[in-house]
């Protein structure tokens, strides 16, 4: 089985990540389970998803990742890899974007939102960490929208030939084959060109 | 091989078009509202052909016109959230007494949690109230089965039947292999014939429990027979049941397929135990069950909101006098709110099974003391929602004078969030009007403010608006128009015009209809401008007896987002009150405290927090141009 967490803000696109990974996941002929918290949540609030997929031809059963089973958390900002930290398994991967969202709650609060001692925080705490620049991806992408597909990118490619996180079980080409089933033909042409500047991103670190 | 990821809810319309589904009407509410869109949307498309889809103005008015249908020999399906089936008992109780003739089928969303509710309250009891079959997927793919039997089962035995998923099935996904294309299937008998079946006096009522009585044993039969009651074993001579429904089963299957595979990992023998779904709450499959109970000392029932297994199968052992113990809400052994889940799930398993290996899960998180805590993301109103203005318009008109604000369902309960802190209650759809006029009865030195949305004005707010000119109520109605059903998704509603079929009708004027009523005072404003908010908020609460004022601007989610707001960083002094009077999710305080900066990403230049600041320091590139004019 593998467990995939994808925990964002709402609006970060982390439903249609979810999506991509589910038909990547097809083209092996695994049963794929994904599930979504939607409603009130979308208010600015945090949004998770869940992709459930039987690599090895199990069936699966729940919808959602149970906490402490999640082999790859994908986190869209650095307070919600936080947020989702517990269900991550011991030896799972987290690639989490460094940009935060702000939140007003924690200025009407009077507190003031840091996110160098979260990225401290979970580096310290998780087996594989990769805090990406997501900023910078974006920029030379030219679209803040390709945040979703260039942070499955990077989970994608630290997972080749590892036997943790997807553990090799996606490729790269498998994820572009995917998005261009999942997105607007005139955006695939973008969201395959930030997952190239991910990867090369990675390459360069 | 299947094809499409479909969310449940639009794997459920596939299922009931394919079952020659005629009419689909409903009341958008989470976690139901994708239904009636997917079938709109393949409506549009061509796909679903010889279809009628609408969003009708609340459940009871959606529920009645497909009675109708149904009783003309057409496949009908009505959509809503638990909380709907309240407002649409009243003909569904009634429906059941009459009867069906065209398969009529309720799709009924409970939400545990609640995730976006006022309750948790449990359909599968409303249906053992009304005396109509439930059916209750564990999973998307069953509930795609269950709704085509649904309609069989219907139209067989002339009840209406009801499905009932629950949040985690409908917003689930997964792949599904669906037609094309589907066509409506042709009324039953040529349509309507006349008989006095349809009326429903006493004498009929006393005949029609008569047949209600009849048909559900045969009903019962057929559930106790059919594949949705599955079970399954698990080593020799077990004497542990399981017993599950809804997605708990799921949660049950997937923790002990964990547990099993911790003990396989470490040697150890899975005990043995035997399990249970259970599909079909009613009517309760009896003989299944104490097939299932055979040799059993105890079982422990799975189920999120009320005990309706557990109390299938107390029932079950007390009247088959069985020595069988059943744990579940009733004697604390599994959660009696909220939602289960597979932790909890498992947790509970092992004990109950005494069953425990080591590392069944082992978690990256660790408990320090020290860890830094995430955000606060409570739901907030959107950046640029005009609802905003309007609750600080009538809060800044009421200033110090006694007021209570009753609120009520849709985006706007978000009112009373801080900083606005502007809704003092909120019960129920379209409750607020006739509240307030509760308060102003009692408490006449106070202003009774109800705000109210466009889409729940129509719904539910009418008789409330007619009430208070009637009873002469002294009330101010604040109707929040922002031309559509927002947080329920953006449908549209009988203020838009725009229908599910295409052809748009003439929108009803909401001030016309206030008129209509006998509400003398009613002021138009337009909310994203504070001066005009203000005034008109007076205005309506100085008048004595019932008034409105109708705040009108389009929902952000509608509307291309405008250049976003300048501040000015000479001007700015860092008072932070902005935020402190709207807190619109696009400000923020500089790191150092000495100026606000504004998120472009987010603002879409409503241009509100201009009015707001006291040293003019914003400026709104659509205030330059004048484009917000007033109304």
């Amino acid at each position: 089985m593998l467990n995939v967490l994808i925990a964002g803000v709402g609006g970060q696109g982390s439903v249609l990540a979810a999506k991509i990974l589910a038909q990547a996941a097809l083209k092996h002929g695994w049963q794929v389970r994904t599930a979504e918290t939607i409603g009130m949540a979308q208010r600015g609030g945090n949004v998770t998803s869940h992709v459930r997929m039987g690599d090895a031809g199990e069936c699966v059963n729940a919808p959602l990742v149970a906490k402490g089973t999640a082999d790859v958390i994908i986190a869209l900002e650095p307070g919600e890899g936080l947020r989702a930290l517990p269900y991550l398994v011991k030896d799972g991967l987290m690639v989490c974007a460094t940009t935060p969202i702000p939140s007003v709650m924690a200025d009407l609060s009077g507190e003031t939102y840091r996110t160098e001692p979260i990225i401290e925080y979970l580096a310290s705490t998780t087996a594989h960490f990769c805090a990406v620049d997501d900023a910078a991806i974006c920029d030379k992408a030219g679209s803040r929208k390709v945040l979703n597909v260039a942070m499955l990118a990077v989970a994608v490619q630290l997972s080749a030939g590892v036997d943790y996180g997807l553990r090799g079980a996606i490729g790269i080409d498998e994820l572009k084959e995917a998005l261009k089933n999942c997105v607007k033909e005139r955006f695939i042409a973008l969201n395959c060109e930030s997952v190239d500047i991910a990867v090369e991103a990675l390459r360069k670190a | 091989m299947p094809e499409k990821l479909l969310m449940g809810n639009e794997a459920f319309a596939y299922a009931a078009l394919e079952a020659g589904v005629r009419v689909v009407a409903g009341y958008p509410g989470t976690p139901s509202s994708e239904l009636v869109e997917t079938v709109a949307k393949l409506h549009a498309s061509g796909a679903a052909r010889g279809v009628h889809v609408e969003w009708s103005t609340n459940e009871k008015a959606a529920l009645e016109l497909l009675a109708g249908a149904s009783m003309a020999g057409a496949r009908v399906l009505f959509t809503c959230k638990q909380v709907g089936m309240n407002v649409a008992s009243d003909p569904l109780l009634s429906l059941n007494y009459v009867g069906i003739k065209g398969g009529c089928v309720l799709f009924v969303a409970d939400d545990p949690g609640p995730i976006s509710s006022q309750t948790e309250q449990d359909t599968r009891r409303f249906a053992d109230f009304a005396k109509v079959p439930v059916l209750d997927p564990s999973t998307p793919d069953e509930g795609y089965a269950m709704m085509r039997v649904a309609f069989e089962i219907s139209e067989r035995y002339g009840t209406p039947v009801i499905v009932r998923p629950t949040t985690r099935i409908c917003h689930a996904s997964a792949f599904f292999d669906v037609p094309e294309s589907t066509q409506a299937r042709p009324l039953i008998d040529d349509g309507f014939q006349r008989d006095s079946k349809w009326i429903i006096f006493p004498r009929r009522a006393y005949q029609a429990h008569a047949e209600i009585d009849e048909r559900l044993p045969h009903i019962r039969q057929e559930f106790e027979a059919g594949g949705f009651n599955p079970v399954a074993q698990q080593g020799d001579d077990p004497v542990r049941g399981i017993v599950c429904g809804g997605v708990s089963a799921a949660y049950a299957r997937e923790a002990l397929a964990m547990l099993h595979a911790a003990c396989d990992r470490v040697g150890m023998e899975m005990p043995a135990y035997r399990l249970m779904q259970v599909g079909t709450p009613f009517p309760f499959p009896h003989d299944a069950a104490a097939v299932f109970a055979e040799d059993l000392e105890d079982i422990l029932v799975f189920e999120e909101l009320d005990h309706v297994l557990e109390d299938g199968f107390i029932q079950m052992a007390g009247s088959r006098h069985l020595a069988l113990r059943v744990h579940g809400k009733l004697d604390g052994s599994t959660l009696t709110r909220g939602e289960n889940g597979t932790e909890d799930s498992l947790q509970r398993l092992a004990a109950f099974l005494k069953c425990h290996p080591a590392g069944i899960v082992e978690s990256a998180a660790q408990d320090q003391g020290d860890a830094p805590q995430p955000p606060m993301r409570p739901p907030v109103l959107c950046a640029g929602c005009p609802h905003r203005g309007s609750f600080y318009a009538v809060k800044r008109a009421l200033g110090k004078r006694p007021a209570v604000l009753c609120g009520d369902i849709g985006c706007y309960t978000l009112g009373n969030a801080q900083p606005l802190d502007a809704i003092d209650t909120c019960l129920c759809m379209g409750a607020g009007i006739t509240m307030a006029q509760g308060f102003s009865v009692v408490e006449p030195d106070r202003a009774c403010i109800a705000f109210v949305g466009d889409s729940t004005f129509f719904a539910s707010a009418l008789t409330g608006v007619a009430n208070a000119v009637y009873n002469q109520h002294n009330v101010t109605f604040a109707i929040l128009d922002n031309a559509t059903t927002a947080m329920t998704g953006s449908q549209p509603h009988p203020g838009t015009g725009q229908t599910l079929m295409g052809p748009k009708s003439d929108p009803i004027d909401i001030e016309g209809v206030l008129r209509a009523l006998g509400v003398r005072c009613t002021v138009r404003a337009n909310p994203l401008r504070l001066d005009e908010g203000m005034a008109a908020a007076r205005q309506a609460i100085d008048y004595p007896g019932p008034s409105a004022v109708i705040f009108e601007s389009p929902c952000v989610q509608l509307v291309k987002p405008d250049q976003p707001v300048v501040i000015d960083q000479d001007t700015c002094t860092g008072c932070g009150a902005c935020i402190r009077a709207i807190g619109c999710p696009a400000m923020g305080m500089d790191a150092d405290g000495a100026c606000v900066h504004v998120d472009a990403s987010l603002c879409n230049g409503c241009g509100f927090c201009v009015d707001v600041c006291p040293f003019g320091a914003i400026s709104a590139p659509v205030r330059d141009e004048g484009g917000e004019g007033s109304c």
